[in-house]
């Protein structure tokens, strides 16, 4: 074969194969152009049936164009029969960012038995569409014998939610939604019913509530008006849903098919512990297609819903804060673990988990010695998951470190209380260690910068020896304390008074006579007045009356003056007494007061009581000049 | 005889010493465990170590300031507070102390306004509190002693009473008497004043205007706030804050900053 014919035959293959590859080509470009601008399900309302009940196969095809209907091919069930078919349709307009928007969504209902018990598999049904065909997916149904299939715990979109979603069964709440149209019959329902819904009517505080709006219409829905939601008072609110679309599915009440709509559904944190509820909700159902004067509008209030909001448990961790409830985890990293002195690090403390993410308190980082830290910043990223409101916090904070060596940033640790669980829980991160050594130093000449700042501050290291210290009251609270201190004292003025009565017992006898002599004769002269009222009365002489005078006056002198009085004569007597400086009237006294006495004494006859008084007086006053001269000669 | 005396001496102190040294070295050694626990994270070993020592009636500055230390780092504030105030009541100068006390304030919940922070009988208390009073009590008792000896020579004996030696030593012994009497003075007033102080321990009491639960609360004090215990009844304490005010708080929210065991309350 030359060349040339291989190039032929090359050839001819070649325009064989390509009308077909064009073909392909196309086929493939039509349906994803179809899959882009269409979506294809199949759902059922129950994944457990009995052998004698139905199981609701639900094909809904969505299309975003008025002229693309589709071409529904429902295949030949091997394990079911077809014994009821229905048709709805729910089309939509809206003008989004300026750009028009249409939507077609044709639900067709099939109610399907089954022939035989066992896991049976509905056949994938496909449509046709715009040269293009999409399959919707098998879907497996358990068959029980006849009387034994459980009661359907969901209905509605809840059930179809939670079989399409593979995350469903780690929903904690997704087992507990409150059915709002279980109390519903078709025949009360009337063409429209407003319904509200809480997937938990007993909520701890800081615990997510889901609030659901729904509408359930036996007529056609056009659009929806004037949808006023309640005041959520005592709730902190997130949006979880908010439909800008009509995308209704079909639900068969009391044997009558009607069509859901959700129209808003919010996640409802309670701020506080009690009885509340949540107020109804208004809405204004627009109905009737196409022309404009066959449109109506009819209003619809949900029903109000009584919620429980259950305090926290008691046994909160010291450090917990009551916005930190939810399932949350926390991690901590820094970002460089290596770095020069100055060099700036950055650590990133992320909490990320449901719960409400406003109110998230994340743990605070200490002081950190040989760390300067900067304000931190805060940034949250909020997010929906399977209903769920979540998201994630994220703390930035700037430490610059200020010393070479190994600094670790500590453990954080953040309380919290996960309602699902029941319990409080800590979330620690590990502690984060820094390398850090010295800079680079001064560059352009500038003068050289601290490598090492060693700031003081921080609490001390602690000690390793033990010295027990000496404890007890204070000496001056003994009882001893206050005794010794007056007791020298007191011994001293002991010993002077000692001293002092010594020298007083020690002292010249005459001398002593000297001290005493005034007073001695005054006692005389006392005792002569009382011999003198003893003569009065009858009791007495005048002769002693007279010798005691005497004897104080002569005792007196002797004691006081050194004179004796006995052996002197009365001349005499003067001259003494004026040599000590005695006047001579005194003198001249006393001579004649010693002569009057001695007369009375030795010469005695009538005296006059008068007369001794008189004599005593003189007495006093010439003691009283003799003591009085004396002192002042002394 | 004097050889037999020394023999009975001496057993007298071994027997005493042999007695104490168990006791010296249990405490050593739960005292190193306690470190051992700080030094390795484990603070509330570290604390219940610590508190067993305290419980065996041992006193120390090391201990007290271990312990305060290691509850602050737990943010025990108020108990943290109060054992490093019981670690400056041993030791008025240990700067350890000090500054972990210093540092730990900077967190109080409670702010002071109004007068300064020290005032009165706080400030007697911080600048008296170091001073020997002990020794200045007993050196009193001696140079007062003294003095008065030297004073009954000068005045009984006027051979003596001009003699130089005589008349220095008594002055001298009379400035030193009176000098300590200063000294002794002041420690006993700081003394006193700080058997009054006391640290609120509570994370939070209301402070009311009388020793009853319903009496009405005019303000709260948080941990680690210094009080002074002005009077006690009925389970209430009348405290006096810093900066003048009073109010009275449960008792069990406050603790004496010296413990009845460390004196003869």
């Amino acid at each position: 074969m030359s060349a040339l014919d291989c190039q032929r035959g090359r050839t001819r293959k070649i325009s064989k194969w390509l009308p077909s590859a064009l073909c392909a080509v196309l086929l493939v470009s039509a349906a994803a152009r179809a899959d882009d601008a269409a979506q294809f399900t199949a759902s059922v309302d129950r994944n457990e049936i009995g052998l004698d009940e139905t199981v609701r196969l639900d094909l809904t095809l969505t299309v975003a164009s008025k002229n693309d209907a589709g071409d529904l091919q429902v295949p030949q069930f091997r394990d079911f029969d077809v014994v009821g078919r229905s048709t709805s349709e729910q089309v939509s307009f809206a003008i989004n960012n300026g750009a028009p928007s249409f939507k077609r969504t044709t639900v067709t209902s099939l109610t399907l038995s089954p022939h035989r018990a066992g896991n049976l598999t509905i056949e994938a049904a496909r449509v046709n569409i715009r040269g293009g065909t999409i399959n919707a997916q098998p879907i497996t149904v358990r068959v029980l014998p006849a009387g034994q299939a459980a009661p359907p715990r969901r209905q509605g979109q809840a059930q179809q939610q939670q079989q399409i979603d593979p995350f469903a069964a780690l929903d904690p709440f997704a087992n507990h939604t409150l059915d709002p149209f279980a109390g519903v019959h078709a025949a009360k329902a009337g063409d429209y019913t407003l319904k509200a819904s809480v997937d938990n009517d007993h909520p701890f505080v800081g615990q997510q509530v889901t609030y659901s709006l729904w509408l359930l219409a036996r007529g056609s829905v056009s659009s929806i008006d004037k949808l006023e939601l309640p005041k959520m008072d005592g709730f902190w609110t997130e949006e979880v849903e908010a439909p800008t679309q009509l995308v209704g599915e079909a639900r068969v009440i009391d044997g009558v098919q009607m069509q859901l709509f959700l129209l808003r559904k919010r996640a409802l944190f309670p701020l506080r512990a009690g009885k509340t509820t949540v107020d109804p909700a208004e809405v204004e159902v627009v109905s009737g297609m196409g022309m404009l004067f066959s449109r109506s509008a009819v209003k619809r209030s949900s029903q109000s819903i009584p919620l429980e909001v259950q305090p926290l448990p008691p046994g909160a961790p010291a450090g917990f804060d009551p916005g930190n409830v939810g399932s949350w985890s926390l991690s901590a990293t820094a970002e460089p673990l290596s770095a020069t002195v100055g060099q700036p690090v950055t650590l990133h403390l992320v909490a990320t988990g449901r719960g409400n993410l406003r109110d998230l308190q994340l743990p605070k980082l200490p002081a950190i010695s040989g760390l300067r830290a900067y304000d931190a910043t805060t940034t949250d990223k909020a997010a929906i998951d399977h209903g769920q409101a979540g998201g994630t916090r994220t703390v930035e904070q700037l430490l610059v470190p200020e010393r070479t060596g190994e600094l670790e940033i500590p453990a954080l640790a953040m309380e919290l209380f996960d309602p699902t669980a029941h319990e409080y829980r800590t979330l620690r991160t590990q502690p984060i260690h820094l390398a850090v050594s010295p800079g680079t130093g001064a560059q352009g000449g500038s003068p050289q910068q601290a490598q090492n700042l060693l700031a003081a501050g921080g609490l001390r290291p602690i000690r390793l020896k033990l010295r027990p210290a000496s404890i007890g009251a204070p000496p001056w609270t003994q009882p001893w304390f206050w005794p010794a201190l007056v007791l020298p004292p007191a011994l001293l003025l002991l010993g002077l008074g000692a001293v002092r009565a010594q020298r007083t017992l020690s002292s010249d006898p005459g001398q002593q006579r000297v001290k005493l002599a005034a007073s001695a004769a005054r006692r005389r002269l006392r005792g002569a007045e009382q011999l003198l009222a003893r003569q009065k009365s009858g009791d007495g002489k005048g002769i002693e009356f007279y010798a005691e005078i005497a004897r104080a006056l002569s005792g007196y002198l002797g004691d006081k003056q050194s004179i004796s009085v006995a052996g002197l004569t009365r001349d005499e007597l003067s001259l003494e007494l004026a040599a000590r400086g005695h006047s001579q009237v005194t003198i001249d006294k006393l001579i004649s007061l010693l002569d009057a006495c001695d007369q009375a004494r030795f010469a005695p006859g009538a005296s006059s009581a008068a007369a001794q008084e008189a004599v005593l007086q003189r007495a006093d006053a010439v003691l009283a000049a003799l003591d009085g001269a004396k002192e002042e000669a002394a | 005889m004097r050889t037999k005396r020394l023999i009975v001496i001496g057993i007298v102190l071994c027997a005493t010493a042999l007695r104490a040294a168990p006791d010296a070295v249990l405490s050593d050694r739960l005292f190193d465990d306690a470190n051992a626990a700080f030094l390795a994270g484990d603070l509330a070993r570290a604390t219940a170590a610590y508190q067993a020592l305290l419980e065996e009636g041992v006193a120390s500055v090391e201990l007290e300031t271990n312990l305060g230390a290691a509850l602050s780092r737990q943010n025990k504030r108020g108990a943290a507070a109060l054992h490093l105030e019981r670690a400056l009541f041993l030791a008025p100068g240990d700067d350890d102390a000090r500054a972990d006390l210093t540092e730990l304030r900077h967190s109080n919940v409670d702010r002071l306004e109004g007068d300064q922070e020290e005032s009165g009988p706080d400030a007697l208390f911080r600048f008296f509190a170091p001073l020997p009073g002990t020794a200045a009590a007993l050196i009193l008792l001696v140079a007062w002693s003294i003095a008065c000896a030297l004073v009954g020579v000068r005045l009984f004996s006027p051979t003596l009473s001009a003699h130089p030696a005589i008349v220095t030593s008594s002055w001298i012994a009379i400035s030193l008497a009176l000098l300590c009497g200063l000294v002794t003075a002041a420690s006993a007033a700081a003394h006193k004043v700080a058997l009054q102080r006391a640290v609120v321990i509570a994370e939070s009491a209301p402070a009311r205007e009388g020793p009853q639960a319903r009496a009405a609360s005019s303000f709260e004090v948080h941990e680690g706030t210094l009080v002074r215990i002005e009077e006690e009844q009925a389970g209430f304490a009348r405290i006096r804050l810093q900066n003048g005010l009073v109010g009275w708080v449960a008792l069990g929210a406050v603790e004496h900053v010296v413990p009845p065991r460390w004196t003869d309350r």
